[in-house]
């Protein structure tokens, strides 16, 4: 993996380079390290490329498995081993990786780049403990896709009108959506509903995630999606996370069969492919639908669907709405880049974040194919006229409006950041794919996880655990 | 009668197996052509009937968009092909000794070193304050002296045999490698920071992987030694030969078929190894398996990017199987003289 | 035993670089697991180390996950050892009767052992894929379509059998086929000019002459699959549940992703005791079997 990407213009003589590098990292190599390309790491290579014109600086490449990146920089980290300079990685890592990471400049954190950052990506998933040690280099959350062939279809629209009583559209709530998935599953103009993840290692509890924040992130008690934001006591088995994980089994049966086996990898194509009517996904679905797949000039992109019922976790009742409360949830929350503290080229290793994450090779790498980098910057969304080589005017307008909308939604809910997250995940994940294949009742496995989690939280610290919690979900420190 | 049964039972078998482990081989190879609606609409098994076979999958791995291949496979074939050779002829000699000579080993000395090297150490890291390789090295100059000198004394207890020295190198291979890995980790940490760079590094990595190998070296080579006859070496220790010659010159050529399979095996595993390697490199010495994981890793599965990854990784060892057999078959002839 | 006289110091010279080197890259790790296993140590969150006597050990005995996964990993090791023993044998057997084609047969035996078991297993997932996948094909020619190769736990274990099988079967062929072309030729000679049956000759003559290195080969695929990790971690990820969850994996999690230190070192030293009884017993095994034979 040795990516060694020289200046184009190695020019021979010294003194002459020099002059044109500014500012001079000439006999700076950075070592910047994420996941096997091409997804993120042809991002940086491509940053790699502008960064070292200007500077002279010499990026090397080095990549490894995505399932071992967590714990290859935590060891090198925490020996100071100094092998890397830069670190792509997911914003769930921060809490760990926070006591080995440096601090970004004072310079980095104003201006017109650091302005046009949306607001939930530079408050929110670059800060922890109120430093910020990391730059989202790429936006991402959970979006419905659907095409526009099916659901504009006037047959589609009389039949599905006859049988349910509305108008079929992109759902806004979880049973329509289930209406629609059955619907299109019975229908023979398309395969299949819709397609979701299953697999357990294959991103599954994200998307129980993605539901379960339509029943349970209660806009009148903020931050109590996963915990108690007072107590810390788990919320996992409450009656909206059981309804959630009702709703998620249920949708097997409008997944293609063996969809127990399907990553959110397998998801995309089976979209792009034409199988399904929708399915659930980050931002790469639309892309590879509109670019590679058998559905172009129809991809739709809408907000996750949302719920009139809510989880009161303090009444201990359900609270009712007029309308759909959308609940998107930023699950994931894209990749980031930091600068280890025991990087020999701090100063170098920020200026090439700054390269990558900067408005102009960042709005490059977000309609570059495989890239994998979806907006993050207000510039992104605005700048429709980027996106005009891979998507029709209708599917940009979706496309970004979807991801926007999210970003703004006043009960936008995010993902689990806390110090242990794998300890956390794993038990989640043991107890989920055994109620996928039935051996234990639902309810039975959300209490399983939730004790462990409760266990899991005592040893760590409650108090601690409690404080990062609060400060993941934007949330004061307890008085 | 009785013997054409068996012989075209054996056949039967021999063509059953073929098929079942050429099976999946083929599927690589075909899946490597395939485009993404060949493999996502249900199995296809024939190019140009099945499906119309494409390259792309192989322009991406060669232009470098799925990671650099080069790098890996030249490190990978480096550090396997030394430390097997080095693991096979360490193994061997310690094999040859096992099987000619006899190996008194007194438990007590034997625990007298764990005891001290254990205590030892603890106490120089925790207690002085020691560095981790400094503590390492003193305990090991004095721990083993003291045991080797215990041994020479007439101690009471049980006496370790050559069955039991085997099976010290046997069991090296039974601890899981989850912990180790991490231990030496650490260990190659700390040696970085008193300068001595093992971590992402050629001898680092060739210790260790000769380390892992010689445990399967040492016990398949005492097994294939054991059928050597003894009676060639008597006849040339009357000649005054010494007894490194008489290994290098006539033992070792003797045990051809063994050395062979040993050094395959011992490559196959160092080839394959995935934990150490991932923890001991990260930029310059990176091994072909970390690449391979790697594959299945950007977001999805690319049925056809994963098979165009295992047919890189697995042709320079066809080349090697090839080579090995070559010299397997001479070795039958070998065999026959004897 | 003994060329020579006892005292040959030239032994030395034979055992001491490959006993030294062993011996450093393999003493710290050791000491350092020992060491930690009496600790609590957590690295995420970090947490300062405490002492904690035996309370590792006694935590993992108790846990119901590990002895199912001491369960599941000798399931899966024994079937597929003795299924790699008998199908290598047998093959190994042929081959020395020079087959028609045999030289195809010696490359294309080894390969699957140079696969990386993580490949291998990537490829075993395209291919037990219940839809998309050959063997549903196969499979669905029987009317049985679309099995939960990998989501059930017993077709899940039968899966992870096979890919072993596939894998190291070629192990056992290639030592097994240097052992049998190592015999002295006059022995079978011998046998064939007094004209005793194919079996017999196998069973008298053969099968002894092999029995060390059968006892050799056997015990490494014993040590080596109780160590199974990629398949599964690929394939199953260790479910349903923990229902597929071997050792390894096992402490793999504690150890890589939650970074639980003392708790996988106890667990690593569990671990090798397991793997120890097992061997011993089977060692004794043999060794009775084998004075049966001399």
């Amino acid at each position: 993996m040795k990516k060694l990407l020289l200046a184009t213009a190695l020019v021979p003589i010294a003194s002459l380079a020099h002059a044109e590098c500014s500012p001079d990292f000439s006999d700076v190599t950075l070592t910047v390290s994420t996941q096997n390309g091409p997804f993120i790491a042809s991002a940086l290579q491509i940053a790699a490329e502008t960064w070292s014109e200007k500077t002279c600086g010499k990026v090397e490449l080095v990549e490894f498995p995505f399932s071992e990146l967590y714990p290859k920089f935590l060891t090198a980290m925490s020996q100071q081993t100094g092998d890397f300079d830069v670190i792509g990685f997911i914003p769930a890592w921060v809490p760990d990786f926070a006591p080995y990471l440096s601090v970004m400049p004072e310079a980095m954190q104003s201006g017109e780049s650091w302005d046009d950052i949306h607001p939930v990506y530079r408050e929110r998933l670059m800060s922890w403990g109120g430093e910020v040690k990391s730059a989202t280099m790429d936006g991402d959350m959970h979006m419905l896709n659907y095409r526009a062939d099916l659901f504009e279809d006037e047959a589609n629209k009389s039949a599905f009108k006859e049988k349910y009583g509305y108008d079929l559209a992109a759902p806004v709530t979880w049973d329509q959506y289930y209406d629609i998935a059955e619907f299109f599953t019975e229908s023979d103009k398309v395969d299949y509903g819709t397609a979701e993840a299953y697999k357990r290692g294959g991103q599954q509890f994200w998307y129980f995630f993605s539901h379960a924040a339509s029943y349970t992130n209660n806009p009148a008690n903020p931050g109590s999606m996963f915990f108690d934001p007072e107590t810390m006591d788990a919320q996992i088995n409450n009656p909206g996370w059981l309804k959630a994980l009702e709703d998620y089994m249920k949708g097997l049966q409008f997944n293609p069969p063996g969809a127990l086996n399907n990553g959110s990898g397998d998801v995309r194509p089976l979209y792009s492919g034409g199988s399904v009517a929708m399915n659930i996904d980050w931002a790469d679905s639309g892309v590879l639908g509109a670019t590679e797949g058998a559905i172009a000039g129809n991809v739709r992109t809408a907000v996750l669907p949302g719920a009139k019922e809510i989880w009161n976790h303090k009444t201990e009742s359900w609270d009712k709405f007029d309308e759909p409360v959308a609940s998107p949830f930023l699950a994931f929350g894209g990749w980031q880049l930091a600068v280890p503290s025991d990087s020999d080229n701090q100063e170098a290793a920020w200026s090439f974040v700054e390269e990558v994450t900067s408005i102009e090779v960042s709005g490059r790498a977000i309609v570059t194919a495989n890239t994998a980098v979806n907006p993050y910057r207000l510039s992104h969304y605005e700048n429709l006229e980027n996106w005009k080589e891979i998507f029709t005017e209708e599917e940009a307008a979706s496309y970004l409006g979807a991801q926007r909308a999210t970003l703004d939604s006043p009960n936008v809910a995010f993902d689990l950041r806390l110090p242990g997250f794998f300890s956390y995940t794993e038990v989640l994940e043991i107890e989920l794919s055994k109620a996928l294949a039935g051996q234990v009742e639902p309810q039975e496995a959300l209490d399983s996880i939730a004790q462990e989690w409760n266990k899991l939280t005592d040893d760590f610290g409650r108090e601690s655990q409690l404080a990062a919690y609060r400060a993941s979900m934007g949330l004061p420190p307890v008085e | 009668m009785q013997r054409h049964h068996f012989r075209s039972l054996g056949l039967v078998l021999a063509l059953v197996w073929l098929i079942f482990c050429l099976f999946p081989l083929w599927w690589v190879l075909v899946t490597a052509f395939k485009p993404p609606l060949a493999v996502s609409q249900g199995a296809t098994y024939l190019p140009f009937i099945d499906f119309q076979p494409t390259l792309q999958a192989f322009i991406d791995a060669f232009s470098g968009i799925r990671g650099d291949f080069a790098g890996p496979i030249l490190s990978s074939i480096a550090v396997s092909v030394v430390s097997t050779a080095l693991s096979v002829l360490l193994g061997a000699m310690a094999a040859y000794s096992l099987v000619r000579f006899e190996f008194r080993i007194r438990l007590l000395a034997g625990l007298a070193f764990g005891v001290l090297s254990i205590g030892g150490f603890v106490v120089l890291k925790h207690v002085i304050g020691l560095g981790v390789p400094m503590a390492l090295l003193v305990v090991m100059l004095v721990a083993l002296p003291v045991a080797i000198l215990l041994n020479g004394l007439d101690l009471p207890g049980p006496v370790l045999k050559n069955d039991d020295v085997t099976f010290w190198f046997v069991s090296q291979r039974m601890f899981p490698p989850v912990v180790s890995a991490f231990a030496l980790f650490l260990l190659y940490a700390e040696m970085n920071k008193v300068g001595v760079r093992l971590l992402d590094s050629f001898p680092g990595l060739v210790a260790a992987y000769t380390a892992f190998g010689l445990p399967f070296a040492v016990w398949l080579m005492r097994d294939f030694f054991s059928n050597v006859p003894v009676e060639v070496e008597e006849a040339a220790m009357v000649d005054d030969i010494g007894r490194l010659r008489i290994f290098f010159q006539i033992v070792l050529p003797m045990s051809k078929p063994g050395l062979i399979a040993t050094s395959m095996i011992v490559l196959a595993f160092i080839w394959n190894e995935f934990l150490f390697a991932l923890l001991l490199t990260s930029s310059k010495w990176q091994t072909l398996p970390i690449l391979m994981a790697g594959q299945n890793s950007s977001r999805g599965d690319e049925w056809w990017a994963i098979s165009v990854a295992a047919l890189i990784s697995i042709v320079p060892m066809i080349a090697v199987a090839v080579f090995l057999g070559r010299m397997m078959r001479s070795g039958f002839l070998a065999g026959s003289i004897k | 035993m003994s060329v020579g006289a006892r005292h040959d110091r030239i032994k030395h010279v034979f055992m001491f670089p490959a006993f030294l080197l062993v011996l450093a890259v393999t003493l710290f790790p050791l000491i350092y697991a020992l060491v930690v296993s009496f600790q609590s140590i957590r690295i995420v969150p970090p947490l300062p180390p405490r002492f904690v006597g035996l309370d590792n050990y006694a935590d993992i005995l108790a846990s119901a996950r590990f002895w199912g996964s001491v369960q599941v990993t000798a399931v899966i090791v024994f079937i597929s050892v003795a299924i790699q023993y008998v199908l290598g044998f047998a093959l190994a057997l042929t081959l020395h009767h020079n087959v028609p084609g045999a030289s195809l047969y010696r490359v294309s035996f080894l390969l699957p052992m140079f696969l990386a078991p993580v490949s291998v297993a990537l490829i075993a997932r395209m291919l037990f894929h219940p839809v998309l996948g050959p063997v549903n094909e196969m499979f669905s020619l029987f009317g049985l379509e679309n099995l939960p190769f990998l989501t059930q736990p017993a077709f899940a274990l039968a899966t992870l059998v096979t890919v072993e099988v596939w894998q190291w079967t070629p192990f056992v062929v290639l030592l097994m086929l240097a052992g049998l072309q190592g015999l002295p030729n006059e022995v079978f000679e011998a046998a064939q000019v007094d004209n005793i049956s194919v079996w017999r000759r196998f069973r008298d003559i053969t099968f002894p002459m092999l029995l060390p290195l059968s006892v050799a080969v056997i015990f490494i695929r014993l040590i080596e699959g109780f160590k199974i990790i990629d398949t599964v971690f690929v394939l199953t990820g260790g479910g349903p549940g923990t229902s597929t969850e071997t050792l390894t994996l096992f402490a793999y999690n504690e150890g890589f992703k939650k970074f639980n230190i003392g708790m996988t070192s106890a667990l690593s030293f569990l671990f090798l005791i397991v793997v120890i009884v097992f061997g011993t017993l089977y060692l004794a095994a043999a060794q009775r079997m084998m004075r049966r034979y001399q």
